[in-house]
């Protein structure tokens, strides 16, 4: 507030104090020049140095005696001196000029040349290894980043953490076009970003995102700022952005993945952000499929992206024996899943722990012995859940071998690891990163197919099963595109009058341009209207104005269906039966004989409004 | 004693004392300005900038633009000096002395501010 009118019409009251974001950026300006500072500070001795060797040279050469053209006593003047000892001191030499010296001065210029390439060897020197500095090289990159992120005009998601799933989701969202900035405390990680193949140019900055100026710098505090996704490894780090963000900018959505419930708890004391909880949603997705396997196929199949093959896992059995190998977090939560699912459960691990679970077997699960002692035998289902891939590998070759027929679950740690598992194909296979980076999308991407996976369970296995039948009846074995729609002026200006009249049924909406006897081939997954979703709507629905519609289907139906809401007369072939002309001539000479059927239907909510 | 205030505040006076003796005299008369004065003047007043790089307070951004004030006034000086000397016909005359002499007072005004930034930046100083 350094304008005093400003101040003046704040005090009258007239001017509303603009709400500011907080300014994380008090350090920026500090930041964002530094760079020049830390070369001028290292300069300032080797450039001293250089003046005063320049000075004392251009002085004793004006001080020698010389002797002219004739032979006659003469000094040189200090231009000329100056001239000699800057040609000298740059290594050009030009000669003696302009006479031919003498022995002192000769003696003099010898000092001059020494001294002065000494002189210019430190500047170059130290100004070399200024840009081979690490704090230098830290300072300009910085710089750069700030300039980068600041430049940036739509809205972008601030990313923590640039580890497996920050990776999946950045190549993900590039590939919608959302622009994205990323922070992490690796620098490899950074290199990584700055190989890969993205289309946009994504800033990246090596820092610690658990430090709320590094989170500043990096746009927490830009306008533009659309959403913070923390996605380190590290549950501290993770707590600590949701910390920063719900405190400095609560209107921000924040997404927080986790692997711990007592973080997940301490996030949710800040504000509302989205936790993702990857051993959690594989406890739970495991719970579903035992009970309605299903709806599992399809919330997997929605869940892992177009272009995906509906999977025909074998159904895990209830009736028997589950075993439960490794009790980390990922084994307690997926062990309480499994017993509040009314399942007998055996676990295993490797060393006692303190609090002893008289139920927990203790030993080396990869040996096979344990496992025999466990019940192997008999059981139904075996989750080798321990954070050693070779571990569970070992774990599940072991038991396949023992007990063919049995349900197999595993998770995988190492990103290295994944051809290993696809060759053991386990009926259920868990990668945290991946969970976290599908969920992320599923929520960031399009919120009406995360309403419609929240709401999913609750529906029942036949719903879902007939739902997924639909779905490859008209879209075959391969997951089709998913899109939205909202009926607005925007997107389906051709319906706008007739929406308001509600006269328009999805069923008919959803005949095909061409032919309206037959159907395109979309399936509606989800109709908000209102903020109250309906899952599946049938086709008497009657739609509004502004409503938003989650469909399901090629890219050769959706552009059927937006010729149906931006073409007046495709709108009233496909919803009347109707024929209007669509050019404008055509209209006014056929109007004597068919009244279009806008105007028509237009008519009645007039008269109401007057 | 912090030996980097004592070379700064030695450099920072130097440079406005150097000034001060070269442009006292009457401003038309060649005899009573000596260009080594001039040279030397310039040279500390280079030192003095060089010494005022990299120092981000205000104050010291203040400091620097009037350094490099007074670095521009007295290269202007020189130049005309070697411009009246070596170049033009008529040699140093009444008017390019005046000419030298004026371009270095106005750097001389600029040293001045840089030695009362300098006493306000050491009163202003509180120990502890």
């Amino acid at each position: 507030m350094s304008n005093p009118l400003l101040v003046f019409l704040e005090l009258l009251g007239r001017r509303e104090p603009v709400r500011k974001i907080p300014e994380l950026a008090d350090l920026e300006p500090e930041q964002s020049s530094s760079a020049i500072f830390v070369v001028m500070r290292r300069m300032r001795a080797p450039l001293i140095t250089l003046i005063v060797i320049f000075s004392v040279s251009v002085v004793g050469l004006t001080l020698i005696p010389g002797v002219d053209g004739q032979g006659r006593p003469a000094h040189l003047g200090l231009f000329d001196s100056f001239y000699f000892v800057s040609y000298t001191a740059t290594t050009i030499g030009f000669g003696e000029l302009p006479w031919p010296f003498t022995p002192a001065q000769r003696l003099w210029a010898i000092v001059t040349i020494y001294a002065s390439v000494i002189g210019w060897a430190y500047a170059i020197g130290s100004l070399l290894t200024l840009l081979q500095d690490r704090a230098f090289k830290q300072a300009v990159a910085l710089q750069g980043f700030s300039r980068r992120v600041g430049r940036l005009r739509g809205p972008f998601f601030l990313v923590a953490g640039f580890g497996r799933a920050g990776e999946i989701l950045a190549k993900d969202f590039d590939a919608l076009g959302q622009q994205l900035v990323v922070i992490d405390p690796s620098s490899d990680r950074i290199d990584a970003l700055e190989l890969g193949s993205y289309h946009a140019d994504i800033p990246g900055l090596v820092a610690d995102a658990a430090n709320p100026r590094h989170l500043g710098i990096a746009g927490l505090s830009h306008p533009s700022c659309a959403a913070v996704l923390a996605l380190s490894n590290d549950d501290e780090t993770n707590l600590a952005v949701t910390m920063a963000a719900a405190l400095l900018r609560p209107d921000v959505p924040v997404v927080a993945r986790t692997v711990s419930a007592a973080v997940a708890e301490r996030m949710h004391a800040f504000g509302a952000p989205t936790v993702v909880n990857p051993f959690d949603r594989f406890g739970e997705h495991l719970r579903l499929a035992l009970n309605a396997p299903s709806s599992y196929q399809l919330l997997t199949w929605l869940e892992s992206g177009p272009g995906a093959t509906l999977s025909d896992r074998g159904q895990p059995r209830r009736d028997g024996l589950w075993i439960v190998c490794g009790y980390g977090r990922f084994g307690r939560e997926v062990a309480a899943d499994l017993r509040a699912a009314g399942l007998e459960v055996a676990v295993v691990e490797l060393v006692a722990r303190e609090d002893h679970d008289p139920d927990v077997i203790v030993g080396d699960a990869s040996d096979r012995q344990v496992l025999l002692a466990a019940g192997l035998e008999r059981a139904v289902g075996l989750v080798a859940g321990t954070d050693n891939d070779t571990t569970n590998l070992s774990m599940l070759a072991t038991a396949r071998r023992t007990n063919p027929p049995l349900f197999l679950a595993a998770r995988q740690n190492l990103p290295t690891s994944a051809a290993l598992f696809e060759a053991m194909d386990p009926d259920s296979l868990l990668v945290p990163t991946e969970v976290v980076a599908h969920e992320v999308y599923a929520q960031l991407s399009t919120p009406l197919l995360w309403r419609f996976i929240q709401r999913l369970p609750a529906q029942g296995d036949a719903w879902a099963a007939d739902v997924t039948r639909r779905l490859r009846d008209s879209c075959g074995d391969q997951l089709p595109a998913l899109w939205k729609i909202r009926l607005d002026a925007d997107q389906a200006p051709a319906l706008q009058a007739l929406l308001r009249s509600g006269k328009v049924r999805l069923g008919d909406l959803l005949r095909s341009p061409e032919d309206r006897d037959s159907q395109l081939d979309v399936v509606p997954l989800l109709l908000l209207h209102d903020d109250d979703a309906v899952l599946t709507p049938d086709d008497d629905v009657v739609l509004g104005v502004g409503d938003q519609l989650l469909f399901a289907g090629h890219s050769s139906e959706r552009r059927a269906l937006e010729s149906t809401l931006v073409d007046d007369s495709s709108a009233a072939y496909v919803l009347f039966d109707r024929r209007i002309p669509s050019s404008w001539i055509w209209r006014k000479l056929a109007r004597a004989e068919v009244e279009p059927v806008g105007e028509r239907d237009r008519e009645p909510v007039e008269s109401r409004t007057e | 004693m912090n030996l980097e205030k004592v070379i700064f505040g030695f450099f920072v006076l130097l440079a406005a004392t150097l000034n001060m003796g070269f442009f006292v005299g009457d401003i038309a008369n060649p005899k009573l300005h000596n260009i080594y004065e001039l040279f030397a003047a310039l040279a500390v007043s280079l030192i003095a900038t060089v010494l005022k790089f990299g120092d981000r307070t205000q104050i010291g951004a203040v400091h620097l633009a009037t350094s490099l004030v007074a670095d521009l006034q007295l290269i202007a000086a020189g130049v005309v000096w070697v411009w009246a000397d070596e170049i033009s016909k008529a040699g140093v005359t009444l008017e390019s002395t005046a000419s030298v002499v004026s371009l270095s007072g106005g750097a001389l005004l600029a040293n001045l501010v840089s030695v009362v930034l300098l006493v306000t930046e050491t009163v202003t100083f509180h120990r502890g």
